[in-house]
């Protein structure tokens, strides 16, 4: 009966009937209470959004495999503390962090949502060290900033690592292979079998190949979770490969048979069960990351068997990193939204037509094809390199160089969503906007369900004042998910843009609500509070944002600026400072920070800043009119009429600098010419303000000539 | 000023009013930053309901006309519109009738800006402050008084249900003399 009612709960799993995967795994643990049957519970109840009852079953579990679920549940319910010492060795436990890569993972967000960073740093980097295919570890380094080279990381240490995995894993499951009448429930019942070796002792045909793997793996009580077992083989290898159901195309390729028939067995339950956990809560920003990265390392056996067009076959239009393989549980890695339901229910299909097709094909060979091996091994890095490189690049504000190596990508994964949208945030960042337009138009056309950048996208639309585009955008992204902060923040820019600012920072709070560790909506909040003018609201807000991501350099610009208009202009420098540390090629940042010099009276150091500035960036024609606007206050007159002379030729059509000539050729008693300019920057459409100032100013020039009139008269 | 004394000897009349309040983009309400007071109320219609979005709720005055609302602010400021919105067909005899605008710096030294007569209003009546001149599309004062001389229907009291000042944009960019109006410039003014 026991493996009865597991077979059926590991079935429901496997096709999302969660409530009926719960009442049969009560009956289980219920009959036959047991370590194992609790960790299935967990499981369960996991898949079902049920962290705080997993929390609760597992409490005080020792066993590796436990730990990491009830860590897990715990960091689901936001108890960093009790998560943490789940994680950590300690006496009483095995020496190791539970879960290999997927633990230190796991621990190293723990560290970050607790704001500890080097710790958090120390963590990821051992999670890649274990698994070098756990790219979201990498993408935590790269956001904190300590990320090494991607060539280092995804190098030949990385290459060797992966092949021991591999190699191992097939050493282990040659033996145990010839398993070729596969159905689902055959695997289940089987894996669960070995489990329950000691409750069902009279498993006749399975006895063998237990015995069988039961020498290959270590003895160990815990035979769940052998943590020699989980050092060599880094979960996902394996279980891609037991329910990855390739398509019928790749069947062809023997060895591919031969590898997925050899991993049928134990090994493949246990990490079904592990990556079910991790893919189980695919809406919020943890799971998600963290079903991304199982889902990349599931990329590993896929390309290393079938070479990599294959795997790109695969590849339904997402991003590269995100697998969405047919398999059910990968399909719950669901990166950016909820929309690839309809891949997965194929899949599933796809699982029994494929595994059909395995029990044709009889898998002769038994010996591992290592060159394919090496060379599949070899093209996963060498994508993760480029990728790994560009994001780093892109996140340390090296646009350039980021756009560079991204080129270097083929077509097809090119124009993936993942990458269409890290080159978009490029071009954003080099105020490109047309050229980022492009491309996020390109990215959102291709992919209408994903939604991560989309908010950067919204933001590049709000620059380029296109108002009914991101109306549009905004109302096509709600529709696809009301329930992302990036489609309220969509929303909020399209409010903010009208000018309507009240209404644009209940958008942005309610995308606060719905996630709040979405750094950019607080940030969008702080704009808005600013443009309320309530500048302790904003300061507030930007605080906020940085104490979820210090490099979040919008956040400190943000500061910088409210002093600036409370007039703080010492701690306005000291934000900007920061800013620029963070991105040191934003010409705007050091307009603004050559501004708060100049209002510190530190004019020298206000004009070498502009000059920085005008340097870095060519097209911006704001350095040049700040310098002008700084030498016509210091008195000098003629340097400044040069620069905005100069000025003037780029861009003819602004108002401001017009009028700021006029000012500077009344001082230099060109009474002509100023009111020449004063009278084109009139015609320029100023706001109404300013039309009133200029208005005045052209007045009080006639006096003086009148004056000097009646004099000569 | 002489413009605008003659202006005031002649008397506006507004009819009617907007349902729906529309105003320009390039306005913004100034009301947040003022401290509000009435000459007098009626207990429970007091001065919160002139501000609080209401329209059901209106600020009841309890003395003798003229009575006055008085907005001041911490600083001057360009003030270039006051909206109210009041109904004759609900409030009838508490409608205002006649309304006086003041400026100043403080209550010595108040003088009429603006002077309407409104007629059978119903909704959002818009009272612009500027003069005929461009240059006085503004207001720079300290302190603005919106006096009821008489209702309609020689009422006693008066009913309000609404008031909104407005003024212009200041510069996003702080501490610049001019604000930008070209894409180029604007795009690369501000980070988001």
């Amino acid at each position: 009966m026991e493996n009865l009612l597991a077979n059926c709960v590991e079935k429901n799993l496997s096709q999302f009937m969660f409530t009926n995967a719960i009442f049969f795994c009560e009956r289980l643990l219920a009959e036959f209470p047991s370590e194992v049957n609790l960790q299935l519970l967990a499981r369960c109840y996991l898949s079902n959004s049920q962290a705080y009852s997993a929390y609760y079953i597992l409490k005080g579990s020792k066993t590796p495999q436990s730990r990491y679920l009830f860590a897990f549940s715990c960091f689901k319910l936001d108890l960093l503390g009790e998560a943490e010492t789940a994680l950590l060795p300690s006496e009483d436990y095995v020496d190791e962090v539970p879960g290999g890569a997927a633990g230190h993972y796991l621990l190293g967000l723990v560290y970050r949502y607790a704001g500890r960073k080097n710790s958090s740093i120390e963590q990821f980097r051992m999670a890649l060290s274990f698994d070098p295919l756990c790219w979201e570890a990498y993408r935590e380094l790269c956001s904190l900033g300590a990320a090494e080279e991607a060539s280092t990381v995804f190098g030949n240490s990385a290459f060797q690592r992966l092949q021991e995995t591999f190699v191992t894993q097939r050493i282990n499951f040659s033996e145990g292979a010839n398993i070729d009448q596969l159905t689902d429930s055959d695997k289940a019942s089987r894996d669960t079998s070995l489990w329950r070796t000691e409750h069902v002792p009279g498993e006749n045909q399975q006895d063998p190949k237990i015995r069988q793997l039961g020498a290959d793996i270590p003895p160990d009580t815990d035979r769940q979770l052998n943590t020699n077992g989980w050092d060599l083989n880094t979960p996902s290898p394996v279980i891609s490969q037991v329910l990855d159901a390739p398509p019928p195309l790749l069947h062809k390729n023997m060895l591919r048979s031969a590898v997925e028939g050899s991993l049928m067995s134990v090994h493949g339950g246990r990490r079904i069960k592990f990556s079910e956990e991790m893919s189980a809560e695919a809406t919020e920003g943890s799971g998600r990351r963290r079903s991304a990265r199982i889902a990349a390392r599931k990329k590993i056996p896929m390309s290393q068997s079938f070479g990599k067009d294959s795997y790109r076959l695969h590849l339904s239009p997402s991003e590269s990193n995100c697998v969405p393989s047919p398999s059910s549980m990968i399909e719950k890695c669901r990166i950016q939204s909820s929309k690839e339901a309809t891949t997965s229910g194929q899949s599933i299909s796809d699982i029994g037509s494929s595994v059909d097709d395995e029990e044709n094909k009889n898998p002769s060979e038994s010996s591992p094809d290592s060159s394919s091996l090496i060379s599949g091994i070899s093209e996963v890095l060498n994508l993760l390199k480029i990728l790994g490189n560009g994001h780093r690049h892109l996140l340390m504000y090296n646009c350039q160089e980021a756009l560079l190596v991204y080129q270097k990508l083929s077509l097809k994964q090119y124009n993936t969503h993942w990458v269409l949208v890290q080159v978009g945030k490029a071009y954003f960042e080099l105020q490109d906007y047309f050229n980022a337009d492009s491309t996020f138009t390109l990215a959102h056309q291709k992919y209408p369900y994903a939604l991560e950048g989309m908010d950067t996208y919204s933001t590049v639309l709000y620059h380029l004042k296109e108002e009914m585009r991101l109306g549009y955008l905004a109302q096509e992204l709600i529709s696809v998910d009301r329930l992302s902060p990036e489609s309220w923040c969509a929303v909020g820019n399209c409010y903010s843009l009208r000018k309507d600012h009240d209404s644009a920072l209940k958008m942005f709070q309610r995308a606060i609500q719905l996630n709040e560790r979405f750094t950019y909506a607080h940030t969008l909040c702080g704009h808005e509070f600013a443009a309320l003018e309530d500048f302790e609201g904003a300061e507030r807000c930007y605080r906020r944002a940085l104490s979820i991501d210090t490099r979040h350099y919008n956040a400190w610009y943000g500061l910088g600026m409210t002093y600036l208009h409370l007039e703080k202009f010492e701690f306005a420098q000291h934000q900007f400072q920061l800013a620029l540390k963070i991105n040191p090629r934003s010409s705007i940042i050091m307009c603004y920070y050559g501004i708060a010099l100049h209002e510190s009276k530190k004019n020298d150091e206000a004009l070498n800043m502009m000059e920085k500035a005008r340097l870095t960036d060519a097209k911006n024609p704001l350095p040049k009119y700040y310098k002008a606007n700084i030498l016509a206050s210091l008195g000098d007159y003629h340097k400044a009429q040069k620069v905005l002379e100069e000025l003037k030729e780029c861009a003819p059509q602004e108002s401001s600098v017009h009028a700021l000539l006029g000012n500077i050729y009344k001082q230099l008693k060109l009474y002509d010419k100023a009111v020449l300019h004063f009278g084109t920057a009139l015609d320029l459409n100023p706001s109404p303000s300013d039309a009133v100032k200029i208005k005045a100013y052209m007045e009080r020039l006639v006096i003086p000539d009148e004056l000097a009139m009646e004099e000569n008269l | 000023m002489a413009t605008e004394s003659s202006e005031s000897e002649e008397e506006g009349k507004i009819r009617g009013g907007n349902d729906k309040l529309i105003i320009e983009e390039d306005l913004r309400e100034m009301s947040k930053n003022a401290a509000w007071s009435v000459s007098s109320c009626k207990p429970g219609n007091g001065v919160t309901t002139l501000r609080d979005d209401n329209l059901e709720t209106y600020w009841q005055s309890d003395g003798l006309q003229p009575h006055l609302i008085n907005i001041q602010f911490q600083k001057k400021v360009k003030l270039q519109l006051v909206v109210l919105y009041v109904d004759f067909k609900l409030d009838e005899s508490y409608t205002p009738s006649k309304i006086s605008i003041r400026a100043g710096d403080g209550f010595h030294n108040l003088k009429e800006i603006k002077s309407v007569e409104l007629v059978k209003p119903t909704g959002w009546v818009c009272l612009s402050l500027s003069g005929t001149d461009p240059r006085e599309t503004f207001v720079n004062t300290f302190m603005l008084q919106i006096a009821i001389l008489s209702n309609h229907l020689n009422g006693r009291d008066t009913h309000i249900r609404q008031i909104k000042v407005y003024g212009p944009r200041p510069n996003p960019i702080p501490r610049q003399p001019f604000q930008f109006t070209s894409m180029e410039f604007l795009t690369y003014s501000t980070l988001r």
